[in-house]
């Protein structure tokens, strides 16, 4: 409940993170009043009360939306995939251990969907993997303009080095950095090792921060990588 | 960077990644080096850099434009959930209840005891028809066939030149035999020319008056009995018809009169016209 109220009460994406992240539940851990809420609706869902699919959607639409965006870095695609999971949700509810937070399996499920819809672009690759920023997406805004501006080239800067990783890498990254998930939870999500996990983190921050610096470099002395 | 040290570990190291037995490791030599301490502190500022991205949201009307989209795919289009979904729908949440495994268990059992009960004249008719006319209760044990007469007469006879067992004692004069083999061998021995495994044949010997038997004797073709053939004699010491007969066992009178004096395996093909022609 913490992070959705959080979320509701238009509080700051770093607040929103942290009350999220509560709800990610550890094994041996008793059941939260979330997931027993979740519970409850979910029940409703699959009794035929298909309205009360909202409330789930409502609950966890940023955040899918978000991982899908920094994942896929194209708010269409993010848009598109963020519809593609809350279908799947849907359609294999049943399949959702209501003793268990919804989180994680939503998680891996949007990862998942992210990933088909990365091979899908990659087999037909209309438009690159380039964070394209709309009305869509909202910034926290800078009081100094210049300082807004050097955010601006710093964001794209990062969203370039972003995509310039593989799959594996980026969504490492995306959930361990940039979600803020422990290398534990990130694990479960994407169902692999940690030990896994710890050597894409790893690599994914060096090369990130090779591709930043060369960039960096690049905007200092006007050329472009 | 000159230093060989692994920055794989100062990677972890810049988000508290390490497990705790390279924690040390790596500390001392961040105490050491310095090289290693310049990278780290890019390293951690690029990290700072990339939660930037965490202060990006999505709008919330991008979000309403989303869920719109997914409800109203659910809502006006019944596909959205396939068969194969509904079933395994049903499935899934009915095996989480124990009543419906009970029940679904008590089905099975139902269902695979009928099923048995539906294969096994099934198989009895087909160990029947593969066994040719011959039905046995145990090893040695024939039970009478039932529609002999409607086999194949393969010969008769009128008067009293078949011995004993055949006959009965105090034989009444005017006697009859009638020689019948099971329609499945007859037409292998027509085309082959050679006893089948699981032939029969029977001698059926009547008197003059009255429509039942005498005496029945069957023989049939099988590998398990001396010289390939066993002899069933349904005729009771007080002249009624069992409906089982036991082999007739040893070197008996059968064998030792069918092996010397029977032209074509044991059966008297030469006094049968059937069988005489057929060959």
């Amino acid at each position: 409940m913490k992070g959705i109220e959080l979320m509701e009460s238009g509080a700051n994406n770093s607040d929103i993170i942290q009350g999220t992240l509560s709800m990610v539940r550890m094994p041996g851990e008793d059941i939260s009043p979330e997931t027993a809420e979740i519970a409850q609706i979910v029940r409703l869902v699959l009794a035929g009360d298909t309205t009360s699919f909202e409330h789930i959607i409502t609950r966890y639409e940023r955040r899918v939306m978000n991982i899908a965006m920094r994942i896929l870095g194209c708010h269409d695609d993010a848009h598109d995939a963020a519809q593609e999971v809350f279908l799947r949700v849907f359609r294999y509810l049943h399949r959702l251990d209501l003793e268990k937070p919804i989180e994680p399996w939503l998680m891996r499920m949007t990862v998942n969907v992210c990933r088909d819809l990365g091979r899908k672009k990659r087999q037909h690759p209309s438009t690159s993997l380039e964070h394209t920023s709309s009305e869509a997406i909202t910034n926290s805004p800078a009081d100094d303009p210049y300082t807004g501006l050097a955010e601006e080239q710093q964001r794209q800067m990062l969203w370039k080095a972003l995509a310039c990783l593989s799959e594996n890498e980026r969504v490492a990254i995306v959930l361990r950095d940039v979600e803020g998930l422990s290398t534990a939870e990130v694990a479960a999500i994407l169902q692999a090792p940690e030990v896994t996990v710890r050597s894409r983190i790893s690599r994914g921050r060096l090369k990130l921060k090779e591709i930043v610096d060369q960039l960096s470099k690049g905007s200092i002395n006007g050329g472009a990588l | 960077m000159t230093c060989t040290f692994s920055k794989e570990l100062l990677a972890l190291h810049v988000e508290n990644d390490l497990l705790e037995t390279d924690v040390r490791c790596v500390a001392k030599h961040l105490q050491e080096c310095a090289e290693c301490k310049g990278f780290l502190d890019g390293l951690s500022h690029r990290q700072s850099q990339l939660k930037v991205l965490r202060r990006e949201a999505i709008s919330q009307s991008s979000l309403t434009r989303m869920r719109r989209g997914v409800l109203s795919q659910i809502e006006n289009s019944p596909q959205t959930l396939g068969w194969s979904v509904r079933i395994e729908r049903v499935l899934w949440l009915g095996f989480r209840h124990p009543a419906v495994i009970l029940s679904s268990l008590a089905i099975a059992v139902v269902s695979a005891t009928l099923f048995a009960q539906m294969r096994q004249p099934r198989l009895q008719d087909a160990a029947a028809a593969s066994k040719g006319a011959a039905v046995f209760a145990d090893n040695n044990t024939l039970i009478r066939p039932g529609g002999y007469r409607e086999w194949i007469s393969v010969g008769s006879s009128v008067g009293s030149e078949i011995p004993e067992p055949h006959g009965v004692s105090n034989a009444p004069a005017g006697l009859s035999h009638n020689v019948y083999m099971d329609r499945t061998a007859y037409r292998t021995f027509s085309r082959t020319g050679k006893f089948p495994e699981g032939a029969v044949l029977i001698l059926e010997t009547s008197g003059m008056a009255g429509k039942q038997p005498i005496a029945l004797q069957a023989s049939v073709k099988d590998g398990r009995f001396d010289g390939g053939w066993g002899f069933f004699n349904f005729t009771s010491a007080d002249g009624t018809i069992k409906d089982l007969a036991e082999s007739v066992a040893g070197k008996n009178h059968c064998r030792t009169c069918h092996e010397e004096r029977a032209k074509t395996d044991h059966v008297f093909t030469q006094f049968h016209p059937a069988l005489k022609t057929a060959t």
